[in-house]
């Protein structure tokens, strides 16, 4: 019996992987980081979208569209077209303000993309018509501006005395500590009414009076100014500190501002404007909830809520006005891990709000969504592998298919901590990358396995050692199975190249697939024939038969 | 197996027909995109566990009359036992999502405008799908508070499954004109609102209304001895009011700004008209140098004019854009529909001529005023330029990979006809991919009355299955070639024998991908995947156990190098004559040679 010669790559690994003890070290080490890689790497529902851009925003006060776009805008427009990389440029003519919105094409850096948009409208500054503000450039961030966690508070219906201001200043203390959690980046109220002394000028009193409301304001202004502390020595070189106090304290000094003579007695304010000390009126935006009673709780106990209300009539409450505090993180951190520990923080103040009557909802959590959505998956992940694993033991009996059942996952924690080390992170977009791969990676442990299965029944194999017929198996299939996965990958690579939004969203399966599948030759010919070796019972086809 | 293959082989006829088979059935496929019975679409809608409702009033509408259009939403919504709360931002956007960064969510912060956000219960554990929900809720809330003040727009924005636009579909339209815009973008917003499946139809353009200019008569101002500027700030101070002062109180450290401006009684004008203006005006009075009180009255004079609305441009062109969303139908068909439309009804008005070769704005049309000669482009954006977008690239990126993967087949046979042998078997795929979404909608439809879609990721399914395909082929070559040159088998024996040997592993990893795509097939995004994958390997499976074998059979290539014709005259002829698609194709030097 002549020697086998090894033609291919696959039978010098087999070859030299068959016996050696390290083999099982690896499989164990690589199953390890396949777990660590899932359990660390950023979780995400939809992979990020490289959008880059930014709005540019110049103000003259008094201008109407039609001179702002022609000062400003087509102007500006022109400039920043000749920045690279740009695919379109928005602009908005307002009265008294001009907006240019600035799109990249998707995938251009971000950083750059500000600093071109940034230093393009720098070099031009002197060219801005007289009576301009200074231009205000907002590049977009998406991890700065979607928040992953809105949170709403709002007052309990059993505190009457709670007001807007006070919840606003509730708030502020809880805002303080989210911020200060590791990995948050901003947090933002929305909703916020701000503490203001309103004073509101009756007109006919005004003309009663004979005031004008420019004497009311300078007087206002008068004697709310504040000093700094001033110090002088005593003979003896001790310093002594006096100064200014605001004259107004509190509302009545601003009631009893005199603001002028008439008929040889004082007028004070209140006498022709009432005054009150609340919120900012000026501002008119504000925000408002509703809940369904029963689903204020539905971060902890969603479905049992949910069980609950199918008997009960619908019922909801007008909570009113309310303050959303938004959490954004930074770039490339687990949104999962924040959003956990920010409502932990939330959780732990939430008996000190009950006792001021301030109740929360979370009305958004993308941590939960994101970590519902891959674990959905890893799930489905599972089940098919189980699916598949059953299904092939008719076919190459159970020992043949454990093999299989194993290379899988080994195939999959190799492909995720190549992700996790490029900086890739888990979304559902990955995991269906991984389950489109599925089939096409248990393919070539299956090729190997069947092969060495119908070389152990063939007449020669009783002339042949078992370790040579799994060498020299595995090395039949070889070249065939190298060119087919090669051209398998191949068809996938090119996808890599679609432009645009969804080229990005997609981009998860160009990036894994050939991954997993060159991976899968390399488990194919490494672990499958080693497994085979463990696992597979010999007997010689001979004495069998 | 091996006799069945056999047979086939040994039969001229039996050849012909299973090349007319897969012929037929290939063409049969393909027709059913352009006749409609497979509908496209970029990517389906998806159930999620939230949507926000967008709501513009009249450009000059005040907080109030939007909040009564709020509260008239929330009031109808509190009817849904699925909805576990809501949140209304007046007069700004909600907390920024994907969906609301290109819809300009974070811009919004005048009167006119409102986000209210619906949160609802677990997907998972709800009956109602969230698309179905806003398709129930719309046309009722549309109806109920779209009409309490004129021009109200109430639209829906669900969480988009893939990457956001800004509406699905888009019309911009270019022009010079104000005027011809404005006119041309009521006919657009009406065509679109005929059009079946089209909802929430809106023009990004400021309405017109009356406003009043005060025009500050300039000698008077001075011989009265008052300041222009002095003018502007209490016209301001009064009706709007600023913060004049800020303080510092003891016990809170905060600056608490003084605010100063007419009460709400005196602050209010009667009516909307320029003669309770001007009434109102004359009792504010200012104070001059000298001291004495002057009327404002006095010194200015009031003038009607139109308001000026907002002006949009898009690189450089003055635009105005009409939206659009699809009611659970593809963007593709009524937006075809509409065009259509258009180009029947604005020929009434317009010289309508279509814009000539294919790229992705191939749906444009250009529009030339009958009367004053001024153009118009009419522009498709949204959904569907990025759909065509994608299906563009997605469909360079399937070339390049057939390119790429006959060019490694070439290198690795040297051979033209076997390379063109495991493309063609590979490219077969697709009549598994039409089919499958045929029966799958058919199926669908008949369950959940919605439509199942060839989408992108169908595109891409068929992309990796090409490899799949590709794979079965490629063992079946291998395999014949080498019971040729290393048994000595007869070719057509050969053929049969690995065809029956190499069934089993070519079945299994059809079985291990269809059961490995079962729940693809479930998801909304990747369900097209999904199937494509499922019967596109069951019709690869066929294609490869009986028309490989044939069209194998049908090339000299599958012999090896040093086998010589010489020894086999009659089977050569059978070779020669029969090398007839690709063989004759590709391979006319072996041909010459053998003749």
């Amino acid at each position: 019996m002549e020697k086998y010669k090894i033609k291919n790559i696959a039978g010098h690994l087999a070859k030299a992987f068959l016996s050696n003890p390290l083999t099982m070290i690896l499989a164990v080490a690589i199953l390890g980081l396949g777990y660590i890689s899932l359990e660390v790497m950023p979780r995400e529902e939809d992979p990020q979208i490289q959008v880059s851009g930014g709005s540019v925003i110049v103000a003259i006060p008094g201008a109407t569209p039609q001179e702002i776009t022609n000062v400003i805008i087509k102007p500006l427009e022109r400039r920043i077209r000749e920045i690279k990389g740009v695919e379109h440029v928005y602009g908005t003519a307002m009265n008294n303000v001009g907006m240019i919105n600035v799109q990249y094409l998707i995938g251009q850096n971000r950083e750059e993309s500000n600093l071109k948009l940034y230093d393009k409208v720098m070099q031009n500054m002197d060219q801005l018509p007289t009576g301009t503000m200074p231009p205000l450039i907002k590049p977009f961030d998406i991890d700065i501006d979607i928040p992953i966690l809105t949170v709403a508070f709002y007052k309990l219906e059993d505190h009457h005395d709670m007001d807007t201001i006070s919840l606003y200043k509730t708030i502020r203390e809880i805002q303080q500590n989210i911020n200060a959690l590791e990995n948050v980046s901003k947090t933002t109220l929305k909703g916020v009414k701000r503490p203001q002394f309103n004073v509101l000028v009756d007109l006919d009193k005004l003309s009663a009076f004979h005031i004008s409301l420019g004497q009311v304001a300078q007087a206002i202004k008068s004697i709310s100014g504040n000093a700094p502390m001033i110090d002088t020595p005593t003979p003896e070189g001790k310093l002594v500190v006096f100064g200014m106090r605001n004259a107004i304290d509190d509302i009545d000094d601003l009631k009893d501002l005199i603001i002028a003579q008439y008929m040889d007695s004082p007028i004070y304010l209140k006498s022709i404007a009432s005054i009150e000390y609340s919120y900012d009126i000026q501002k008119y935006d504000s925000s408002q909830i509703v809940y369904q009673k029963g689903f204020e709780d539905k971060v902890h106990k969603y479905h049992e809520h949910h069980e609950g209300a199918e008997h009960n009539k619908i019922e909801f409450r007008d909570a009113g006005d309310q303050i959303t505090m938004t959490v954004s993180k930074l770039k490339g951190t687990n949104a999962v891990i924040i959003a956990q520990k920010a409502i932990e923080e939330l959780n732990r103040s939430k008996e000190e709000l009950r006792k001021h009557g301030v109740g929360f909802i979370v009305t958004r959590n993308y941590g939960i969504r994101a970590n519902e959505a891959v674990n959905e998956l890893v799930h489905h992940l599972v089940l098919t592998i189980a699916i598949i694993a059953l299904i092939l033991v008719p076919f190459l009996g159970w020992r043949e298919s454990l093999v299989v059942t194993i290379a899988v996952p080994m195939i999959l924690a190799t492909t995720l901590f190549l992700a996790m080390i490029t900086d890739q992170t888990i979304n559902r977009i990955t995991l269906f990358a991984f389950l489109l791969s599925l089939g096409l990676i248990v393919d070539d442990a299956i090729i190997v396995i069947e092969n060495i299965h119908r070389r152990l029944h063939m007449p020669d194999a009783k002339d042949k050692t078992f370790n040579e017929i799994i060498i020299e198996a595995t090395d039949e299939i070889g070249p065939s199975t190298n060119i087919a996965t090669i051209a398998i990958m191949l068809t996938m690579i090119p996808m890599a190249f679609v432009g645009g939004m969804m080229g990005q969203f997609m981009k998860p399966i160009p990036l894994n697939v050939p991954v997993a599948l060159g991976v899968s030759l390399f488990v194919a010919y490494v672990f499958a024939p080693y497994l085979a070796r463990k696992l597979i019972k010999y007997e010689k086809a001979g004495e069998h038969h | 197996m091996e006799k069945l293959i056999l047979s086939i082989l040994k039969n001229p006829r039996k050849k012909l027909f299973v090349i007319l088979i897969v012929l037929a059935s290939m063409g049969g496929a393909v027709m059913m995109i352009p006749t409609k019975l497979v509908l496209a679409k970029m990517l389906p809608g998806k159930s999620a566990n939230t949507y926000t409702i967008y709501i513009d009033t009249a450009t000059n509408a005040s907080i109030e009359e939007t909040q009564k259009v709020t509260t008239c939403v929330v009031e109808r919504l509190k009817k849904e036992k699925e909805i576990t709360d809501m949140e209304v931002y007046l007069g700004q956007g909600a907390p920024l999502d994907y969906a609301g960064l290109v819809k300009g969510s974070a811009l919004k912060s005048l009167k006119n405008q409102a986000e209210i956000v619906i949160n609802l219960t677990d997907k998972h554990h709800r009956d109602e799908p969230s698309y179905m929900l806003v398709h129930r809720l719309r046309p009722e809330i549309q109806k109920g508070c779209g009409s309490l003040t004129p021009n109200t727009s109430i639209r829906f924005t669900e969480m988009p499954s893939g990457p956001p636009t800004l509406a699905t579909i888009v019309v911009e339209l270019y022009a010079k004109s104000d005027k011809l815009l404005r006119r041309a973008s009521v006919q657009v917003s009406d065509i679109l609102g005929q059009t079946e499946g089209l909802v929430d139809i809106d023009i990004m353009n400021d309405d017109l209304y009356t406003k009043y200019d005060i025009l500050p008569d300039k000698e008077k101002v001075i011989r009265s001895g008052l300041g222009v500027d002095q003018v502007n700030q209490i016209i301001y101070l009064a009706f709007q009011g600023m913060p004049v002062a800020v303080k510092n109180t003891q016990n809170q450290q905060d600056q608490v700004p003084i605010f100063v401006r007419l009460n709400n009684e005196t602050r209010t004008v009667a009516f909307d008209s320029k003669e309770a203006l001007e009434v109102k005006l004359s009792s504010l009075r200012l104070m001059n140098q000298m001291g004495m009180m002057v009327p404002l009255s006095e010194v200015m004079i009031l003038k009607e004019s139109e308001s000026s609305p907002t002006i949009y441009r898009k690189n450089l062109k003055k635009m105005v854009t009409v939206t659009a969303e699809c009611d659970m139908v593809s963007q593709v068909y009524p937006l075809l529909e509409a065009r259509d439309r258009m180009i029947n009804q604005l020929s009434v008005d317009y010289e309508v001529r279509k814009v000539e070769g294919i790229n992705t704005y191939m749906f444009d049309l250009e529009l030339k005023d009958k009367k004053t000669g001024e153009e118009l482009l009419v522009r498709w954006d949204g959904e569907m330029k990025v759909s065509l977008d994608t299906f563009r690239d997605l469909g360079g990126a399937f070339i390049a990979a057939l390119v790429l993967m006959f060019l490694l087949m070439v290198v690795y046979y040297k051979s033209f006809a076997l390379s063109g042998i495991v493309l063609a078997g590979s490219f077969l795929s697709i009549i598994g991919v039409i089919v499958g979404h045929w029966v799958t909608d058919k199926i669908q439809l008949y369950f959940t009355e919605t439509n199942f879609f060839l989408t992108a990721t169908s595109l891409i399914g068929f992309i990796s299955l090409m490899g799949i395909s590709a794979r079965s082929s490629l063992l079946l070559i291998d395999f014949s070639r080498s019971l040729i040159s290393e048994k000595g088998m007869e070719k057509k024996a050969a053929i049969a024998h690995a065809t029956a040997t190499r069934a089993k592993p070519i079945m299994l990893t059809a079985v291990a991908i269809i059961l490995g795509s079962l729940l693809l097939a479930t998801d909304p995004i990747f369900g097209g995947l999904g199937i494509a994958l499922i019967f596109g390997s069951m019709a690869a499976t066929l294609v490869s156990l009986f028309f490989i074998p044939v069209l194998m059979d049908n090339t000299k290539a599958m012999l090896p190098d040093d086998y010589c014709f010489d020894e086999d005259m009659p089977a050569k002829s059978t070779w020669c004559t029969l090398t007839e698609n690709i063989g004759e194709l590709f391979y006319l030097r072996r041909k010459e040679e053998c003749e």
